[in-house]
């Protein structure tokens, strides 16, 4: 799990282009939108398009990016549940 | 027509122009056939969480926006208006490559927002908080021009201020092709931009944004009498009958001009109608050129607008720009020709005021 969130730091600061943020500086359990990262809603959209990109995960209902996108850890077992990693 | 005061001005170009101090003392040479325009430190001007997003173009056209209302002491402006030729080129390229390289799959939303030509415009005005009118103009070599036509008309509309700013962004794709395509060409060391013989000009990028004020204030550093675009134009004979007409219309002669400032481009097919005028603008003018300082694009004429706000400010013409010996004994007038392509010519009158 622990690689899976390292690679997951490094496609969001790429895939965001949040040049001013160190991968060691991104806490897993912290909130990616509103606090933590402060991502917004365009932000969500990169995020969809960097599963199914990266993971070939695409996500049929977008109620489900609220729980899957709650923080970076959520995200890595929503990739591992899918057997994706 | 009603004028227009300059109240505020901002540059980013392939020269120093960011530093309100230069003059044209030191000078940038092109990069072999081309100029890259020298960029600031972003985060003085734009917040770190919208910076991530832009484009250079965006960024360049925020920055000396910022720095132009910065200058006029203002923090809200009646309408926002931006002219471009290409518009945010590095967001439509990366969209473009995207769809290529992904088999038009996962395609993210971030590049397509910023790729059309309104963003600069329209990212201002977010910063600004201006809901108020909010125009771009995709006009090619007439799109800096269109801006200033429209503020004039606006102004007669009753508002107040209005930012206006020609934005050109170059990508390393774009120098490429055009290169193949034989554009370009190195400036030549041995014969003046103003005398060139052979075909390609120096590609450049860069922007330059002005507040422009219905009313004198103690802000003013010079003011827009007039604008004129000629399309395609047939013969130099006919550019000098109209440029004639132009200064009629605001009660001036050629003689009563004390700087022309002319976009030779370096390329001889497009500068030939100049090359043609230009003894009739040296027998009763001072002729000055600076798309050997700045480089060719859509918009270098917001440049050259930029130029000759500080050669009214600064009262002298610097070497580097003149044509000749000839030196103004004042700078009270200011006449831009610019052309774009040969195809696109304009004239702007500046004055002291």
């Amino acid at each position: 799990m622990d690689a899976l969130i390292e690679k997951l730091k490094g496609q969001i600061i790429e895939q965001l282009n949040l040049a001013e943020v160190k991968p060691e500086e991104i806490n897993p359990d912290s909130p990616l939108f509103g606090e933590g990262l402060g991502l917004d809603s365009i932000d969500a959209l990169e995020l969809i398009v960097l599963l199914e990109k990266h993971y070939g995960i695409k996500i049929q209902d977008p109620k489900d990016g609220k729980t899957i996108f709650q923080s970076l850890r959520t995200m890595a077992e929503y990739i591992k549940s899918q057997g994706k990693s | 027509m009603t004028k227009a005061y300059i109240n505020g001005i901002g540059c980013i170009s392939p020269q120093n122009s960011i530093d309100s101090e230069w003059f044209f003392d030191t000078i940038n040479p092109a990069k072999g056939d081309y100029f890259d325009a020298i960029e600031p430190s972003y985060k003085e001007f734009i917040a770190p969480n919208l910076l991530r997003r832009m484009g250079r173009a965006i960024k360049m056209g925020v920055a000396a926006g910022n720095i132009a209302i910065q200058q006029a002491g203002i923090e809200k402006v009646d309408a926002i208006i931006t002219g471009t030729g290409l518009g945010c080129f590095e967001d439509s390229e990366r969209f473009l490559l995207a769809i290529l390289n992904n088999d038009e799959q996962f395609l993210t939303p971030t590049s397509f927002i910023q790729s059309t030509h309104n963003t600069v415009g329209s990212q201002i005005a977010l910063i600004m908080k201006c809901h108020d009118y909010n125009f771009t103009y995709v006009h090619r070599g007439f799109s800096f021009e269109s801006t200033i036509q429209d503020a004039l008309m606006l102004f007669e509309e009753g508002k107040e201020t209005i930012l206006v700013g020609g934005i050109e962004e170059h990508t390393p794709n774009f120098v490429i092709l055009n290169r193949r395509a034989h554009k370009f060409q190195e400036l030549q060391s041995n014969t003046p931009i103003w005398k060139s013989t052979t075909p390609g000009i120096q590609m450049s990028e860069g922007t330059a944004f002005f507040v422009l004020n219905k009313n004198k204030t103690d802000k003013s550093l010079a003011s827009v009498d007039g604008i004129q675009t000629l399309y395609k134009p047939k013969t130099s004979a006919d550019i000098l009958n109209k440029l004639r007409s132009f200064l009629k219309l605001h009660g001036l002669i050629l003689s009563d001009i004390d700087v022309t400032l002319m976009g030779f481009s370096d390329d001889v097919n497009f500068d030939q109608k100049l090359q043609e005028l230009l003894p009739s603008i040296e027998k009763e003018s001072v002729a000055a050129c600076y798309k050997h300082v700045c480089g060719e694009y859509h918009t270098a004429s917001a440049f050259a607008m930029w130029t000759a706000v500080k050669l009214i400010e600064k009262q002298t013409l610097p070497k580097v720009l003149a044509i000749s010996d000839k030196a103004p004994s004042k700078i009270k007038h200011v006449l831009i020709i610019n052309q774009y392509l040969g195809i696109n010519y304009s004239f702007t009158l500046l004055s002291q005021c």
